[in-house]
C-alpha cells in the first residue's frame, strides 16, 4: 500500500468524510449538520490511530489502533463514551461502505482482464466456497448462541 | 490524491447509487436485499475501460491506493459499534470463537466440487479459503503463483474481488429469509475476513433486521477481526492439510487412484 504523510492522510480522509455524507444524508433521515460532529470523531480516531501506528514501537498496524481506540471511546462507563456514542448512531456504517466499493470498483478495473480469462469453473467454485464459509459458520454460530441461551 | 477527476466521479456514482435505494424482493423462499453499496461497486466497474472507458489506467490505480484509508474510516466506525456492546459481545464470545472453525464449511464443499469439475492441483489453492489477501500470499509462499495451485487461489481471490461482495450480500439476506437462523448466527458467519464482504452481509440483514442493526454490526465485525488473525493460522494448520487429505480421496473417488505428478500437469 502506498504511505501517505500524516498531512496528505488528513486530507484524503476529509474528502472521504464529505463523499461519505453524500450518501449518509441521502440514505437516512438524519440532516448532513447532524451528522458532521460524527464523522469528525471517526476522523480524529483514525488521524491518531494511524499516527500511532507510526510512531509506536512494536510496528502494530494503524488499524489494530484505530479498531481499539473507536472501542474504548465508546465502551459504556468511559468518559465521554456517552457523547461519542450520540454522534456515531448519526454516522451510518453501510454508507461508508457505500464510499469505499465506489473506489473499489474503479480499482477492479485493473483485475478485469485476469478476470474474464478465469475459468468457468474457478466462478462456480468461487460461489460455492463464499456458500461454504458463511453457512459452516452460521451453523456453528447457531448451535452455540443456542446453547449458551443467547438466541 | 489530487485526482479530481475521480473524486468528482466517486460523488456522482454514489448520488446515483443512493437514488436508487435499496431495494428488495423474494426470491423463492428467500428475500434478496440489494444496497446503494453495490451500485456504487457496479456503476465503479461500468467506468473502467473495459466498459465505458470513463476512467483510465491512472483512475484506477489512484482509486486503489486510496482503498486502504477509505477503510479506516469504516474500521473505526466499527471500533465504535463493538465498544458499547462488547459486554454483550463477550457473553457471546464462545460462538464467536467457535463459528471461526466454520471457514472449514469452505473445504467441505469446495474440494469435492473442485474434483467433480475436473480441477486438479488447483484445487488446493482454490477451496483450501475464501482466498483473501492473506491466504494469496500463503499459497505464493508454498508453491509459488505461477504453480497450479497459484492459479487456483488468484482463480478465486480475482472472483471474490469482483462478484465476492455482491454474492455475500445476497446470500445473507437470502438465508435470512429462510429463517432457519438467528440474525445473531447470520451476522457472526458474515466475518469472512473482508471488510466490505461483511458490510454488504450486514447492511442486507440490516434492512430485514433493522431494530438489531447495531448488535448485528457489531457481531459482524467482531467476528470479522477474529477472522483476520486466526485465519492464516486456520489456513496453515487446519484447512490446508484437511484440503490435501480431502483431494485425495476425491481424486481415488473419481480416477479410482490418487493422482501421479504427471497426471496432475
Amino acid at each position: 500500500m502506498k504511505e501517505y504523510s500524516l498531512g496528505e492522510t488528513l486530507v484524503i480522509l476529509l474528502l472521504m468524510g464529505a463523499l461519505s455524507m453524500i450518501s449518509n444524508t441521502m440514505s437516512s433521515k438524519v440532516g448532513i449538520m447532524e451528522a458532521i460532529p460524527g464523522m469528525l470523531i471517526l476522523i480524529a480516531i483514525c488521524m491518531a490511530g494511524i499516527a500511532l501506528g507510526k510512531y509506536m514501537p512494536g510496528h502494530i498496524p494503524g488499524v489494530a489502533y484505530v479498531v481499539t481506540l473507536g472501542c474504548i471511546l465508546t465502551y459504556p462507563g468511559f468518559p465521554g463514551s456517552d457523547i461519542i456514542n450520540f454522534y456515531m448512531k448519526k454516522v451510518g456504517f453501510v454508507a461508508l461502505c457505500t464510499v469505499i466499493l465506489a473506489y473499489a470498483g474503479v480499482s477492479i478495473g485493473k483485475d478485469m482482464e485476469a478476470f474474464k480469462h478465469t475459468g468457468w469453473r474457478i466462478m462456480i467454485l468461487s460461489c460455492v466456497i463464499f456458500m461454504g464459509t458463511y453457512l459452516g459458520s452460521a451453523i456453528i454460530a447457531q448451535v452455540i448462541l443456542k446453547l449458551i441461551g443467547q438466541i | 490524491m489530487k485526482n479530481i477527476k475521480l473524486h468528482i466521479l466517486v460523488a456522482i456514482m454514489i448520488a446515483i447509487a443512493e437514488v436508487i435505494g435499496v431495494k428488495s424482493f423474494k426470491i423463492g423462499p428467500g428475500k434478496v436485499v440489494l444496497l446503494p453499496m453495490l451500485y456504487a461497486l457496479i456503476l465503479g466497474v461500468l467506468t473502467t475501460p473495459s466498459f465505458l472507458k470513463i476512467t483510465k489506467q491512472k483512475d484506477m490505480e489512484d482509486a486503489g491506493s486510496l482503498i486502504g484509508l477509505t477503510l479506516m474510516l469504516l474500521m473505526a466506525r466499527y471500533g465504535t459499534l463493538v465498544g458499547p456492546t462488547l459486554p454483550k459481545i463477550i457473553s457471546s464470545s464462545p460462538a464467536l470463537i467457535l463459528q471461526e472453525f466454520g471457514n472449514l464449511g469452505t473445504v467441505l464443499l469446495g474440494v469435492p466440487l473442485a474434483v467433480a469439475l475436473g480441477l486438479k492441483r488447483e484445487t488446493i489453492g482454490a477451496a483450501h479459503s475464501v482466498a483473501r489477501e492473506p491466504n494469496v500470499a500463503l499459497i505464493g509462499e508454498r508453491f509459488g503463483l505461477d504453480s497450479p495451485e497459484g492459479r487456483g487461489v488468484m482463480g478465486v481471490y480475482i472472483s471474490g474481488t469482483v462478484f465476492g461482495t455482491i454474492f455475500v450480500g445476497l446470500m445473507a439476506s437470502f438465508l435470512a429469509g429462510l429463517g432457519i437462523f438467528h440474525p445473531y448466527a447470520l451476522a457472526m458467519a458474515a466475518g469472512v475476513g473482508s471488510a466490505s464482504m461483511m458490510t454488504a452481509a450486514v447492511g442486507s440483514l440490516s434492512v430485514i433486521y433493522p431494530e438489531l442493526a447495531d448488535q448485528m454490526a457489531a457481531f459482524g465485525a467482531a467476528s470479522n477481526m477474529l477472522s483476520g488473525l486466526d485465519g492464516l493460522y486456520m489456513s496453515i494448520w487446519l484447512a490446508l492439510p484437511m484440503t490435501e487429505f480431502l483431494y485425495k480421496k476425491c481424486c481415488i473417488l473419481k480416477y479410482g487412484h490418487v493422482l501421479t505428478k504427471e497426471e496432475e500437469q
